[in-house]
């Protein structure tokens, strides 16, 4: 067993030119649910694309259940259950068929399981997969990963296409995966509600880069966003380091600010704020800080 | 690995059946030549079911090679519990099939008809093996073409432009150096060549 069913270190891929990811390093450890985010465009398909070894990186080294991902082994693959962003299945089959073909190239089906998927998400046997809706293409894609019992599950931006209950049916299910012992789950998604409710681990991908890389609530309580008073107008300059935004208006500043600590608090103090009350903010609302333009990075675990 | 060879063979269904139907043609042209006129009159008819053969094979690998990418097969087959190479080894298997479930029949009944004709000389009996080798080595070296262009080469016209050109280049090189041992060496040494750029190129890519 590996603690670590996901290594990455110091990932770099360009493509045409261009760099898609930049010395990309972070963990994910066993048991472990981890949301990647990041905006269209980031990097993240690439990075997922890579760790099952269907892009070879440019630089660098991603490990997935110990194995280096460009030679993955059979039975490794068999280990992992992979959801395609676009539920890249063949077109021209017919389910029943795709569910034969998967079922036959399996080390382990859990027919029982599979089964109960097959009924709650209503998914016709008879009909092509290029007659399916996205949505049922999706759930489908989603009951051929869970069939297997993964030992890692990688879903790229999963709930995309699927209803508001099918979405729910997802999480739950995802739920139930990762409640089996030793289960682990890598995630990317548009919908931040999605992740906030399932995920214990987020990494943000901005421009190539994993800005954060941390536990939820560890990045809930590093980043604080804070509505601050001055008597006259506010200054430019506040000499705070690792200021994720800033915006102002006449003598109000809106700040967000990462690894607030005493420290930073005695600088901002040294302004003599009228007042300086903390704004409540959601994954959302970090999201989009720290996808902003310019936004510091959050520094891992380690180095704080 | 059964199912892999059993998905390519469904998939590959109306090459295959197109394979057959021409083989089974020219048995049967073979047979009514021996039991009914007693004459070489269809040798014309034969090479022109040999060639066809020929195509058919080049064109299997290209089906083969070329809808994986237009289906995007290989990116959903590549994800479960089977790896690259295994991938492309059964649609070997089904390729080697194919020749030789199409030419072994043919070259049983071209030996019994040229047995019909020909004087019980040893050496015929020698030249008679050696083209059925080589004849099997060509289907494979068109079938080993089909593969590698199929995988490599992106546009529908050029494909077919470069699948005939080299099936053309294939039979002339057999019809200038003859049907013997440095032929069949030079085919070996081809198809061995052409299996492992193709096994190269389908290992590294992006799918």
């Amino acid at each position: 067993m590996n603690d670590n069913p996901i290594v990455v270190e110091n990932l770099v891929k360009y493509y045409e030119g261009r760099c898609i990811l930049d010395g990309i390093s972070f963990t994910v450890p066993r048991g472990c649910i981890y949301g990647l985010l990041g905006r269209n465009g980031c990097g993240k398909t690439t990075m997922i694309r890579i760790l099952l070894g269907l892009e070879p990186p440019t630089r660098g080294r991603t490990l997935v259940l110990g194995q280096d991902s460009m030679r993955l082994s059979a039975r490794t693959h068999g280990r992992i259950g992979y959801v395609a962003e676009g539920h890249n299945l063949i077109q021209s089959y017919k389910v029943r068929r795709l569910i034969g073909l998967c079922r036959g190239l399996s080390l382990q089906w859990n027919e029982e399981f599979f089964g109960h998927l097959m009924t709650a998400f209503r998914l016709p046997p008879d009909r092509q997969i290029k007659d399916l809706s996205a949505g049922m293409r999706a759930q489908l894609n989603l009951a051929l990963a869970m069939a297997i019992d993964p030992e890692l599950l990688i879903l790229d931006d999963p709930t995309l296409g699927l209803d508001t209950v099918a979405r729910r049916q997802f999480l739950e299910l995802a739920i139930d995966v990762i409640q089996r012992q030793g289960r682990t789950i890598l995630f990317s998604s548009h919908i931040l509600a999605d992740v906030e409710r399932i995920a214990d681990r987020i990494g943000v991908l901005v421009a190539g880069k994993l800005v954060v890389d941390c536990t939820l609530e560890e990045l809930k309580s590093r980043i604080k966003k804070l509505r601050v008073i001055f008597p006259d107008q506010a200054p430019s300059d506040l000499y705070v380091t690792e200021i994720v935004n800033q915006r102002q208006q006449g003598r109000e500043m809106v700040l967000t600010v990462a690894n607030w600590n005493p420290q930073k608090q005695a600088i901002l103090e040294t302004f003599r704020p009228e007042s300086c009350t903390e704004l409540p903010m959601t994954l959302e609302d970090i999201f989009i800080e720290c996808t902003r333009p310019v936004s510091a990075v959050v520094p891992q675990e380690s180095e704080v | 690995m059964l199912s892999l060879i059993a998905r390519e063979i469904r998939d590959q269904v109306v090459y295959l059946v197109g394979l057959c139907l021409t083989a089974i043609t020219m048995l049967a042209l073979l047979i009514l030549q021996i039991y009914v006129q007693m004459e070489m009159v269809y040798l014309p008819i034969l090479g022109m079911g040999v060639a066809l053969l020929l195509i058919g094979f080049c064109a299997l690998g290209m089906g083969q090679m070329y809808g994986d990418r237009v289906n995007r097969i290989a990116p959903l087959l590549a994800t479960l519990a089977v790896t690259r190479t295994r991938i492309l080894a059964a649609r070997v298997a089904v390729g080697v099939l194919a020749v030789l479930a199409t030419l072994v029949p043919i070259a049983i009944a071209v030996t019994l008809v040229l047995g019909a004709f020909l004087p019980p000389l040893e050496f015929y009996w020698r030249m008679i093996v050696g083209i059925s080798i080589t004849s099997l080595l060509v289907g494979m070296a068109c079938y080993c073409v089909g593969l590698l262009i199929g995988w490599t080469t992106n546009k529908t016209a050029l494909l077919l432009v470069d699948g005939l050109l080299l099936v053309a280049l294939l039979v002339s090189v057999v019809w200038i150096k003859g049907f013997g041992l440095d032929t069949a060496g030079l085919l070996l040494l081809f198809i061995g060549a052409t299996l492992l750029r193709t096994w190269q190129t389908f290992t590294s890519a992006s799918l």
